[in-house]
């Protein structure tokens, strides 16, 4: 998979989730979810379950405390997926 | 050090389901899932277990400038409301509203003042209010921003003081909890 491949499909994952779709379209790697975004921090887990669901994938806590941005959930991703 | 943190619970239940497979287990321990299962109203439980991890989220991030990270399992909570992380331990004062949960978290005796409003606009002049009352300083004077890791700080003259003060909004409920 692309990054742009595996990008468009975390956008597809966190757009439910977005209340601020201005920082939707400007999204980029360096984009916060809190902050960029203003995804609520409850959703945060959502979008960890559909990133699992999505990449068939488990993130353990570890990965799971850095998915903030767009960049370290992309690494995350590859990361889980390389070792599949 | 002091944080805090409000639950819009009519919010809560449009934004999240908390029953959705897997979502307890990323972010509750093992211990806070069987209270959780064994509480006769398991959803308020599910949120005030999680206001009380968010409150003390911020206080623990303040009092150590720790970069943004999301572990709110690492925060374990128990029923008698205290909440420990990295061996060390918060206590927590949780209000439960019928329309929303709060929760102050505290490391230690902090005298506080805080406050819960409907309307996110007026959070800041209430919070202006506050501490000029306590210090004696006029409104005009009072202004707040955000540190590098998003944590606010209240400026006096423009300039930026050490009075912790934390600010949470959630639907149509905010609050701030002040240390001064």
């Amino acid at each position: 998979m692309t990054k742009e491949e595996l990008l468009s499909k975390l956008k597809t994952i966190i757009t439910p989730y977005v209340q601020n779709t201005k920082g939707l379209e400007s999204l980029n790697e360096n984009t916060d979810f809190i902050k960029d975004l203003e995804i609520n921090s409850a959703n945060l887990v959502d979008v960890v379950l559909d990133v699992e669901d999505e990449f068939d994938i488990q993130i353990d806590n570890e990965a799971m405390e850095k998915m903030l941005t767009v960049k370290a959930s992309l690494l995350v991703i590859e990361e889980k997926l390389e070792a599949k | 050090m002091i944080g805090n943190d409000i639950v819009d619970l009519s919010l809560a239940n449009q934004q999240s389901n908390w029953q959705r497979k897997g979502w307890v287990q990323k972010i509750f321990t093992d211990r806070e899932q069987a209270d959780i299962y064994a509480s006769k109203n398991p959803r308020i439980l599910v949120w005030k277990y999680w206001s009380m991890k968010e409150a003390v989220y911020k206080a623990h991030q303040r009092r150590h400038t720790l970069i943004p990270k999301y572990n709110p399992r690492d925060f374990e909570c128990t029923q008698e409301e205290t909440v420990n992380i990295d061996n060390l331990l918060y206590t927590v004062d949780s209000i439960l509203h019928p329309q929303y949960i709060y929760s102050i978290a505290r490391d230690g005796h902090i005298e506080c003042r805080s406050q819960v409003v409907e309307s996110r606009t007026q959070i800041r002049s209430k919070l202006q209010a506050v501490i000029s009352q306590e210090l004696g300083i006029p409104t005009s004077l009072i202004s707040f921003s955000k540190d590098l890791n998003r944590v606010p700080v209240v400026c006096i003259d423009k300039k930026a003081s050490a009075i912790p003060v934390s600010i949470t909004h959630h639907g149509q409920y905010s609050a701030f909890v002040v240390s001064i």
